[in-house]
């Protein structure tokens, strides 16, 4: 009997130590209504910056598909390469004012366009200056935890080091800046932690895509 | 007599609109298919009924005939993008127009298009400048309004944010139709020719998500035909044409004055996906033409718009 506790001891003392058994963060966003808010993003910042550096940003992409960025919302980690394949048939011309990063990549079709470097936190807001109805987000999260709402409103980050973490929501239509949203969590190993989260969202214009004869906006 | 002659045109016309027509749809879709071009197809699609309260143009309430036309359009268009904020697009499209009792004035249109686009700057928000021309060929079941319309405009406009756009645009407008033998000796037959110039303002404010307001203001100064049920002399003497008009009725007859035309339209439209709109509108027209003769008309319209 002893042998297998101290047996069962050993094995709970190396998961602890396998990064795939960390703590996880479960959340739910939704609005006033109660209704589940998809495409928000959820960070986690650690109390230990160190935690955060160790993290190397992957590649990533934002597809052009019927004349849409796919996806709407795109979170990635700060100094991503990120690259804008466009499977439509025609060509598009992707831009940003925004000034966590300013670009522009000239008419393109196919996957002819260079990567995007994304070197300063912030929000990016994507347009294409030949469809002016199409609008997309990138966030750049200075913290390698992150992830973004589904359609019923949830999101999970798994595999975080249990610790002291600062979490927080950003969504294109919130009312009032993420840093309403701020909270201070403690996060083991042991159990998932639940958050929730009720955002007041603004209404979202957008520049009309199907227009009737009178409209000049295109073509 | 006047009977036979008229038939006859008819006929004459007829078959020489069926074979232009034909020509003219080789023409357009040629045109929209410059095959080295890296372009963008959209097809589109309209739908609508609409109600004229005075489709005549007439002044005097005895004169004015109220009908409701259900209208049908498709379109095929190519927008290719050029260099330095430029794009140009080519196409075309194919429509038609029913009315519920003038039934003469049944029509199916052909028109194609080409236009120049400048944008200064990148985005939704950069101003931009549009200059365009359009040919169409129409005809009408009474082909004594059977046209060639030549069109050129130039456009401009400024979306000031994701709410509110605004764009001013002027056309000049040049309808050709069939000549008519004369009616009265000295005076021209030919009224259905129309010559004009118009200018008008836009605005454009999204009310909700996906709910768009349309207001917008016309000037149109130049050509119009009014048409009166029985002969009437005021009119004729200001009249620079005549002609019958018998979509109208036996004795109907159409006056091409000079004059100018006031206008405002209001219309609301909804987008419930992202490819099609739902809209309808109401337009208040006044004219004040030659030899006081002074009309007004109201227009209600419910239409569907498809754009892929």
């Amino acid at each position: 009997m002893n042998r297998i506790l101290a047996a069962l001891a050993c094995l709970t003392l190396m998961g602890a130590a396998v990064p795939g058994l960390g703590a996880e963060l479960r959340v739910l966003v939704k609005d006033h209504h109660g209704k589940p808010v998809t495409d928000a993003v959820v960070l986690a910042t650690p109390s230990d910056s160190k935690i955060a550096q160790r993290a190397k940003p992957p590649a990533d992409a934002v597809d052009q598909v019927d004349k849409q960025f796919v996806p709407y919302v795109k979170p990635v980690f700060l100094g991503s390469k990120v690259r804008f394949p466009n499977s439509d048939h025609i060509r598009h011309q992707v831009y940003s004012f925004s000034q966590a990063k300013v670009f522009e990549l000239p008419l393109y079709a196919g996957t002819d366009a260079p990567p995007v470097v994304f070197d300063k936190p912030g929000v990016v807001v994507l347009g294409c200056n030949i469809h002016d109805w199409m609008v997309g987000y990138i966030y750049v999260s200075e913290t390698p935890f992150f992830a973004k709402t589904e359609a019923a409103g949830t999101a999970a980050i798994a595999d975080l080091p249990p610790g002291e973490y600062t979490v927080r929501v950003w969504h294109p239509s919130m009312e009032g800046g993420e840093n309403t949203t701020l909270r201070q969590v403690t996060l083991a190993a042991d159990a998932p932690t639940n958050i929730t989260w009720e955002l007041g969202l603004k209404p979202s214009f957008r520049v009309p895509r199907a227009s009737g004869a009178a409209s000049p906006g295109y073509p | 007599m006047g009977a036979v002659r008229r038939h006859k045109q008819r006929d004459v016309l007829g078959q020489a609109s069926a074979a232009t027509l034909g020509a003219y749809a080789a023409f357009v879709l040629l045109g929209t298919i410059p095959l080295t071009a890296y372009g963008d197809w959209t097809l589109g699609a309209e739908a609508g009924v609409r109600h004229d309260d005075n489709v005549g143009n007439a002044q005097f309430s005895p004169d004015r005939v109220a009908d409701t036309l259900y209208v049908a359009r498709v379109s095929l268009a190519r927008l290719i993008p050029l260099d330095d904020g430029y794009s140009m697009t080519v196409g075309g499209d194919l429509g038609g127009e029913s009315y519920h009792r003038l039934t003469g004035l049944n029509n199916v249109s052909l028109d194609g298009a080409i236009a120049l686009k400048k944008k200064w700057g990148l985005g939704a928000l950069a101003p931009w400048a549009r200059a365009a021309v359009t040919v169409a060929r129409s005809s009408y079941d009474d082909s004594y309004r059977n046209a060639w319309d030549y069109r050129a405009m130039l456009a401009a406009g400024r979306r000031f944010d994701e709410r509110w756009n605004f764009w001013a645009d002027y056309a000049y407008e040049n309808r050709a139709a069939s000549p008519q033998a004369e009616e009265v000796p000295g005076l021209s037959g030919d009224a259905y020719s129309q010559v004009s110039h118009s200018l008008g303002i836009n605005l454009e404010y999204s009310l909700m998500e996906s709910t768009y307001l349309v207001a917008g203001l016309l000037a149109r100064h130049g050509d119009v035909v009014s048409t009166t049920l029985q002969p009437n002399a005021t009119v004729y003497y200001a009249s620079s044409a005549l002609a019958d008009d018998p979509a109208f009725g036996p004795h109907a007859y159409a006056y091409k004055l000079t004059g100018t035309t006031y206008g405002y339209r209001v219309g609301l439209s909804f987008s419930p996906t992202a490819h099609s709109l739902l809209g309808c509108g109401f337009e208040r027209f006044e004219t004040h033409a030659d030899g006081g003769n002074e009309y007004a008309k109201s227009i209600v319209d419910i239409t569907w718009n498809y754009r892929y």
